[in-house]
């Protein structure tokens, strides 16, 4: 059963994670969202980063779509090493985007990627937990089809939410966290997920 | 149901104990900062991304001992130049204070002893899982909430 995490002041928490394979686009998505999407109130955005700017651990912002609803806004570090601080911070998540990588040479990565996510939370992902599906990079030159990334996650046949993104240029970011962001707030509402 | 304000008084005995003690946060272990208290009010921190810090080092470190089988973590002090930060657990959160760098360390345990048995309760009721449907009565206002969020998300 869904449950409600308050703060002291009795607003309503959400914890959104954006996961996916190393340098598939997570932060930048979640900084596309921070900087330019507007109608929504944000905190500071709170990155853990390495010299080279890579996500360490995780970027953090918690956003406002209406007085005392909050959603905690995650991206893990997407690095294979950093395997145990992703576990930590996928605690308590109420829904998923899974930030893909369309290019070829990340084929490998985004099944394990997604695999290692399903590892962690289990049957509910997709049902209790609800869960966006990303194809970022649409824009390189080597990028598969849509088809194709979507049957090596053996999601060909899902009604999971997916969207064509390209980050660096903003292009679908803000409706797939739209999406993600409306679907947790209907589970928790009615315990439902919206038809595609 | 408790009084949430019950964590900040809690927290403000906390701050309360030594001069030194310039900020108390409290937070689950999803990263969510459930309540705080600073002894000055104009402190212009950004709480929020502090406690996400906080949960997620302090879970780190848990995970760390688990993985060298080491036992239960009980206390995190990270010393600065500056100040200092202690967090322990308490049941299903975390405590997190902030100190000058000349702190009484050991008076800080103790005081941090105390206020966590205290939240632990506290937390224990605060963080149980409660569908919405069982309290829907009770959880109107809570409702409409949500449902003004998802008329919100249709504009942007």
């Amino acid at each position: 059963m869904a449950k409600i995490r308050k703060d002291s002041e009795g607003r309503l928490h959400f914890k959104l994670v954006y996961w996916g394979p190393s340098l598939g686009g997570k932060t930048t998505s979640l900084r596309y969202v921070y900087d330019d999407v507007e109608g929504l109130d944000k905190g500071g955005f709170t990155s853990i980063e390495d010299p080279s700017g890579r996500t360490l651990f995780f970027d953090f912002v918690p956003m406002s779509a209406s007085g005392k609803i909050l959603f905690d806004v995650y991206t893990v570090a997407g690095q294979t090493r950093h395997k145990h601080q992703r576990k930590v911070i996928m605690r308590g998540a109420d829904g998923v985007l899974f930030v893909a990588d369309s290019s070829r040479s990340m084929k490998q990565d985004n099944i394990e990627s997604l695999q290692e996510l399903k590892d962690i939370v289990g049957d509910v992902l997709g049902d209790q937990i609800p869960l966006v599906i990303a194809l970022n990079k649409r824009d390189v030159d080597d990028a598969m089809s849509r088809e194709e990334i979507l049957k090596d996650l053996s999601l060909e046949n899902s009604s999971i939410p997916v969207y064509e993104t390209i980050a660096v240029k903003g292009i679908g970011v803000k409706r797939a966290f739209q999406t993600l962001s409306r679907e947790v707030l209907l589970k928790q509402l009615y315990g439902i997920k919206t038809a595609h | 149901m408790i009084a949430l304000k019950e964590f900040d008084r809690a927290l403000g005995q906390v701050v309360k104990a030594d001069s030194a003690i310039k900020k108390c946060i409290l937070v689950d272990r999803t990263g969510l900062t459930i309540a705080h208290v600073s002894r000055y009010s104009a402190s212009s921190v950004d709480v929020d991304g502090i406690g996400a810090i906080a949960s997620a080092v302090f879970c780190a470190s848990e995970e760390q001992g688990r993985n060298l089988d080491i036992g239960d973590l009980l206390m995190v002090s990270s010393e600065f130049d500056e100040g200092k930060i202690f967090a322990a657990s308490c049941g299903r959160g975390v405590l997190c204070v902030i100190t000058d760098p000349e702190v009484n360390i050991g008076l800080v345990r103790l005081v941090m002893k105390k206020a966590t048995d205290d939240l632990k309760a506290l937390l224990q009721e605060f963080l149980a899982e409660k569908p919405i449907e069982a309290t829907a009565e009770e959880s109107t206002s809570e409702r409409a909430e949500l449902e003004a969020a998802l008329k919100e998300l249709e504009k942007f």
